[in-house]
């Protein structure tokens, strides 16, 4: 027999039923029951969970890895990028260095007209302190021009090319310079060597020269300019049967480190070869 | 080796030397590359144009240098008859012939050069001159002495792989 109840009352009954399992949760009566079920629905849970993040992290990881190799190549790259900059701004301060110096140099000596420099090679052989420079005769320069660097007087151009030019340093051995030693003003001859010292020579006995004397270019002779600075004396030689004292002489440039030069164009060197005495002369 | 080719080559040399060997001294001395590389070449069997490469090399050598012209390029024609002179007799130790050429290479240029020096009028103190310039030369050409050697025997045999 079927005992068919109205659809309202049904409504009303399982509104009842669910009323009356809400009141019982919210008490707690189903908190055990519902620990027993769960637990271990979330074990399993927990267990999926970990299976599928581990094969996401094989899965990404190798991306990752892809990802930090190119950023370490691009970063190394940049690495060496940075280090020849560097190399690079070092140098141009090296430059920067002596270019304000020389520019120092051209400002304290404003008689004379400069262009500089840079020196692109030596001599080969060692026996001779020849240096050269890329300037040449399409910049102006002459054979007899002088050289001076930030310091003093380096030597001079000797031999001409449209594009370079060799120049005579004043170490050279066929180097003989007129110059004056201060504060006594007495006159002497500067001479090089081959093993690059500098000596002063035919300085006068009654000359009082003692180191630490300024050497300076005296104009005479129509070579050099005068009063450029050259070096010091550093030791005095003087014998009493000698017609001249010598000295040693420290340059105020240093030769092994030469870079950058500055070459006086306005300075035409006096050819004075026709006045001095021939042998051919009567 | 065609004689073409040590035009381009020994201008490398040339320029190599005054740009940066000749800026590398030991005390007053420098190396001479270029002498250590015409002793190399020329003490290689297979090269037939030794005279002709030292001809060249010590032309490009005069043309840079404000030394007389010719005194490098005499020196390195008597250098290479005496490299020559040994290549033809004695055959083996190749490495112990260029070490004692250019120890003899290196004494006979210093000494032409300080003959030139003495005959112009100069002065010379020979103790300080050995001290100071060629025996640092020496030594320095020494060093140079293995790299090239085994550089232009590697490249003999690269230009000449069946000899």
């Amino acid at each position: 027999m079927n005992i068919r109840f109205p659809k309202s009352l049904q409504i009303l009954a399982l509104s009842l039923v669910a009323i009356g399992i809400l009141a019982l949760a919210l008490s707690g009566v189903f908190t055990s029951l519902s620990r027993l079920v769960v637990s271990p629905l979330i074990s399993i849970q927990t267990w999926v969970s970990q299976q599928y993040r581990g094969v996401e992290n094989i899965v990404s990881s190798s991306q990752d890895i892809q990802e930090i190799r190119q950023q370490n190549t691009e970063l190394e790259a940049e690495n060496a990028r940075m280090q020849a900059q560097i190399v690079e701004l070092q140098q141009q301060l090296v430059e920067y260095k002596i270019l304000s110096a020389l520019l120092e140099f051209a400002r304290a000596n404003p008689e004379h007209k400069y262009i500089g420099a840079s020196v692109i090679g030596r001599d080969p052989s060692p026996f001779l302190h020849y240096i050269i420079i890329n300037r040449g005769s399409d910049d102006g320069l002459k054979r007899g021009m002088p050289v001076v660097t930030q310091n003093g007087l380096a030597g001079r151009v000797v031999q001409v090319t449209a594009t370079g030019a060799r120049v005579s340093l004043i170490t050279d051995p066929v180097t003989r310079i007129n110059v004056r030693i201060e504060p006594s003003r007495s006159a002497a001859v500067l001479t090089g060597s081959i093993t690059t010292d500098i000596t002063l020579e035919q300085i006068p006995q009654e000359a009082d020269v003692n180191p630490g004397n300024l050497i300076l270019t005296s104009g005479l002779g129509g070579n050099y300019p005068a009063n450029i600075i050259i070096g010091q004396i550093t030791s005095v030689r003087s014998l009493e049967n000698d017609l001249f004292q010598s000295a040693s002489v420290q340059s105020v440039t240093d030769f092994d480190d030469l870079n950058i030069v500055l070459v006086i164009i306005n300075f035409n060197p006096v050819d004075i070869s026709p006045l001095l005495p021939n042998a051919d002369t009567p | 080796m065609s004689v073409i080719l040590s035009i381009p080559i020994l201008s490398f040399i040339t320029i190599l030397q005054s740009a940066v060997v000749s800026r590398l001294p030991l005390n007053r001395g420098t190396a001479d590359l270029m002498l250590v590389v015409i002793v190399a070449i020329t003490l290689q069997k297979s090269v037939k144009t030794n005279w002709q490469w030292s001809i060249v090399g010590g032309l490009l050598t005069d043309f840079f240098s404000g030394l007389p012209f010719g005194l490098f390029t005499g020196s390195y024609l008597i250098i290479t008859g005496i490299a020559s002179l040994l290549r033809e007799r004695i055959w083996r130790f190749s490495f112990l012939m260029q070490l004692l050429v250019v120890l003899s290479g290196t004494i006979i240029t210093h000494g032409i050069t300080m003959l030139v020096f003495i005959l112009q009028g100069g002065s010379l103190q020979f103790a300080a001159v050995l001290q100071t310039i060629t025996l640092p030369s020496i030594i320095l050409n020494f060093m140079l002495s293995l790299p090239v050697f085994i550089l232009i025997q590697d490249i003999i045999q690269q230009l000449n792989p069946l000899e």
